[in-house]
């Protein structure tokens, strides 16, 4: 490769493993938060469900 | 106090919630579509002067290319995130100061849990950007700190509310808190102007250095990270709403 453009793109390969980190890190958080949403409203969902059985066997 | 303050409370899956859904996928979208813009339209950043200036694409280039600062465009949407959330969370907590309506308290409980997201973000992104360029994990910039500051009021906020057992006192301290959070919020915004940092560079003024081929995926990622808070917040005050039904059903049975 040339010197001069060595020099120009010598931290871009440095840097790339950090930006991808930031990127990844990011979407991980954003991911677990919505696993952890989705997660409480299943199981919010279910126990509805079950209490409204357990209504209708009262019934 | 539940039970005596639901009468007037908004239902679930009103018409936000249905819209809820469609502003999460419109959001990712913009996110992505500022994330692929960013990488290709957007040009990386001029670093330190080289020993000798070479053409790129007809253009002279004179200062090594730093990739580092595409960090930048999900980095600062994230933090203002961050600060729109917590403008919701004083909002509600004054709401619930005057009218004592338990449904503003889980309002804005859930407003600072998505701040709190979106601080976890801001500070994982910032954390790599400051690894790369000085070396370090930490240093106390003035915007950094007063970001610190702010998760750890953010932390407090959520420590409090676990540890105040009553209903009433719990929200009351926490509504306090959260305006006292809210402070923090224009200060941490102002710091770049009121201390000048070569760090974080002023962004909202009339020149902001961007290019339009910058600005461009930087407020498509604003827009999209705007309408996934808001997204997130109303599905996660969805699921909390269908709780609390739960228990005041699961009470009523028992007595």
């Amino acid at each position: 490769m040339d010197p001069v453009l060595a020099e120009i793109y010598s931290t871009v390969l440095d840097a790339a493993p950090f930006v991808i980190a930031g990127y990844a890190l990011l979407f991980l958080v954003l991911c677990a938060y919505v696993v952890f949403i989705m997660t409480k409203l299943k199981r919010t969902e279910k126990k509805l469900a079950a209490l409204e059985e357990h209504i209708d066997e009262l019934k | 106090m539940a039970n005596e303050k639901t009468a007037g409370e908004p239902k679930v899956g009103g018409r936000l919630d249905a819209i809820a859904p469609w502003a999460l996928a419109i959001g990712a979208l913009l996110a992505t579509i500022g994330f692929v813009v960013n990488f290709t339209v957007a040009p990386l950043v001029n670093g330190a002067t080289v020993s000798e200036p070479a053409v790129i694409g007809g253009t002279l280039v004179g200062n090594k290319l730093l990739l580092s600062q595409k960090i930048f465009y999900w980095h600062m949407p994230v933090a203002m995130a961050s600060f729109t959330a917590l403008v919701f969370t004083a909002y509600y907590s004054v709401r619930f100061l005057m009218t004592k309506r338990y449904c503003y308290d889980v309002r804005a409980k859930l407003a600072t849990e998505i701040s709190l997201i979106f601080v976890l973000c801001t500070m994982v992104t910032g954390e790599m950007w400051t690894r790369f360029e000085w070396g370090v994990w930490w240093t106390w910039e003035p915007r950094l700190t007063t970001y610190f500051i702010l998760m750890l009021m953010i932390f407090g906020y959520f420590i409090l509310r676990n540890a105040v057992e009553d209903t009433e006192r719990r929200a009351v301290y926490s509504s306090v808190l959260g305006i006292l959070i809210f402070i923090d919020v224009p200060i941490c915004f102002m710091i770049t102007r009121l201390i000048p940092s070569s760090v974080h560079p002023v962004i909202f003024r009339t020149d902001s250095g961007l290019s339009p081929e910058m600005l461009l995926p930087l407020l498509l990622s604003l827009f999209g990270f705007l309408l996934i808070a808001f997204g997130l917040y109303r599905l996660r005050l969805r699921t909390q709403l269908m709780e609390d039904s739960l228990v005041r059903i699961q009470d009523k049975l028992e007595d």
